[in-house]
């Protein structure tokens, strides 16, 4: 899957989650630029996440995910 | 040896001038020796338990490292997070969990004898037992890399600023300070020892002071009139703050004389507005490992219920971080109030955003000043739960008569009620500025020579004046 379509699919899903219709998702966005992203919320955007892409993480990739960047990449790596 | 006793005053300076005079890489091997003294001093039997769960610990890392099926690892973890939990069990639930049996056995007609442990429990366990089991699941979650010298698991385990009550400390902050250059810092002794002069006035002159008022009045709550309770309840989250929160910055102190960092357990709490932003603020060390190793693989676990899951999660979590506390079922109501109190700012967090937004009431300072006192009222009240000889119908009966006892002049100790009242509002003065208006008033950190030592002597000053000698013990060694 290409990096342009996981981001254009991630984009509502994290406007949904955050309640924030202009949120921009780039590689850089972390917990630290987001209101209300806290342990709270994370744990529903990974399932938000999951149920988008029709894909599911380990515990393992969690800890792996200090940006968005991350993520992407991540999800990407589920689809080869 | 407790940080307020004369026995650590005589301890840490010599520690102090060895340590520096060793050549560096030495360092770290003596302040292991000096951390093992510094814990035999409590009890020498007690330091075999600390070192038998350094040597699980660095047995089932490397073991874990070593091995590449995913099963094996499992097992090595499960079996070493066992073996981990094993001494904490027996010493601080055995009884516990023994009486709820016996209650169960008694409810059905059985009158047996089940056997009844009268050993203290080891000071420091809680915390090491949760700084092992953090470092062995991060080595199984390839975090970090198992350590190949058991003299640095040790140290780390056993690191004397905070063996006895945390920071709850993270493999992965120590170790390489640790293994690294250990310098002199002219920096960060002076950072060091303000933290520690700090950390003693908020002990000795805001919560031992606090200290003998509650404890007038709880120790005796039949004979105190409910306006009494309502006031020693109120002082009860100030006594914690005073007592955890001061040894935590003469721990951080002590190790940052010493060159190493250790991480922050504080920051301005009574300033939340919230109750989830009070939890990033109040015992920061602990409610992280919980959010890591607990909360965490349970909203993973229980994410497909949504919401729910995550208020599933929170419940246990906090439940958990109760019966850490200690074991008794009012700590356990304890957590259950938090993680309650949690969820509802958690499921109304979307109408509570737009209910600000449309009154424009987040820059507000009385909106502000509500959501502190809220926050602080709830936590107060929970903590009511949180003593260590409360049972859940004392608590009850407590806060009942707080409610139903005509008004009444309260309980009234003069010198304990100014005294106190002066060392609060000196603290509340400083983490107001601090949080409100950063780098205004510069005292400690003042370039100015005069009134920087003028501040040190201040509180010296206050120190002695204000605070109480009587060799209190810190609240949180019994956990």
């Amino acid at each position: 899957m290409q990096k342009e379509e996981i981001v254009n699919r991630l984009t509502p899903v994290f406007r949904k989650v955050f309640s924030d219709n202009s949120l921009v998702v780039t590689d850089e966005l972390s917990a630290l630029d987001v209101e209300n992203w806290d342990s709270l919320s994370h744990m529903l955007l990974i399932s938000e996440v999951e149920t988008e892409f029709a894909i599911k993480f380990k515990l393992k990739d969690l800890n792996k995910m200090a940006n968005v960047g991350d993520m992407i990449e991540i999800i990407r790596s589920k689809f080869q | 040896m407790v940080f307020t006793s004369f026995n650590f005053l005589v301890f840490f300076p010599t520690v102090l001038v060895v340590y520096f005079l060793l050549p560096q890489k030495f360092r770290w091997i003596f302040l292991l020796a000096a951390s093992y003294y510094f814990y035999i001093n409590i009890k020498p039997v007690y330091a075999v338990l600390l070192a038998a769960v350094t040597l699980t610990t660095y047995i089932f890392t490397n073991l874990i490292a070593k091995t590449k099926s995913d099963g094996k690892r499992r097992a090595y973890m499960v079996t070493s997070v066992i073996l981990t939990l094993l001494p904490l069990f027996f010493f601080k639930y055995f009884n516990f969990v023994n009486e709820g049996i016996y209650s169960l056995l008694n409810l059905v007609g059985l009158h047996l004898q089940l056997p009844h442990i009268s050993m203290l429990l080891p000071v420091g366990i809680s915390f090491y037992t949760f700084m092992a089991l953090g470092y062995t699941i991060d080595v199984y979650n390839e975090e970090i890399d198992a350590e190949k010298n058991i003299g640095v698991v040790a140290l780390f385990l056993s690191f004397f600023p905070v063996v006895m009550s945390g920071p709850i400390e993270r493999a992965g902050n120590m170790f390489h300070q640790f293994k690294g250059k250990l310098e002199f810092s002219a920096e960060k002794v002076v950072q060091g020892l303000q933290l520690m002069l700090w950390g003693y006035f908020m002990k000795l002159a805001l919560a031992d002071r606090l200290s003998i008022y509650i404890d007038a009045v709880f120790k005796n709550a039949d004979q105190h009139v409910g306006s009494s309770l309502l006031l020693a309840t109120l002082m009860q989250p100030i006594r914690v703050y005073g007592d955890l929160g001061g040894y935590s910055l003469i721990a951080i102190g002590c190790a940052r004389v010493m060159g190493i960092n250790v991480i922050p357990n504080f920051n301005r709490p009574f300033f939340a507005t919230t109750m989830s932003e009070f939890w990033r603020r109040w015992h920061i060390s602990l409610i992280k490992w919980l959010t890591d190793y607990v909360y965490t693989p349970l909203s993973f676990g229980f994410r497909k219920y949504g919401m729910w899951g995550i208020v599933i999660s929170l419940n246990l979590t906090f439940i958990i971080s109760g019966a850490w506390h200690g074991a008794a079922f009012n700590f356990l109501v304890w957590g259950f109030i938090q993680g309650v109190a949690l969820s509802v700012e958690m499921l109304t967090r979307k109408s509570k955003d737009a209910f600000e937004a449309r009154f424009n009431l987040a820059k507000k300072w009385w909106y502000m000043l509500f959501g502190c006192a809220f926050t602080y009222l709830l936590f107060a009240l929970s903590l009511s739960f949180g003593g260590d000889a409360a049972t859940v119908p004392e608590v009850l009966k407590i806060l009942g008569r707080i409610v139903t006892d005509p008004i009444q002049m309260p309980y009234k100790d003069g010198d304990t009620m100014l005294y106190g009242f002066l060392a609060f509002a000196i603290v509340f003065i400083k983490d107001f500025m601090e949080e409100f208006y950063p780098g205004r008033v510069l005292l400690f950190n003042n370039k100015n020579n005069t009134v920087r030592w003028l501040a040190y002597y201040c509180v010296l000053f206050l120190i002695f004046y204000l605070g109480i000698f009587s060799g209190e013990q810190f609240v949180y060694f019994q956990f």
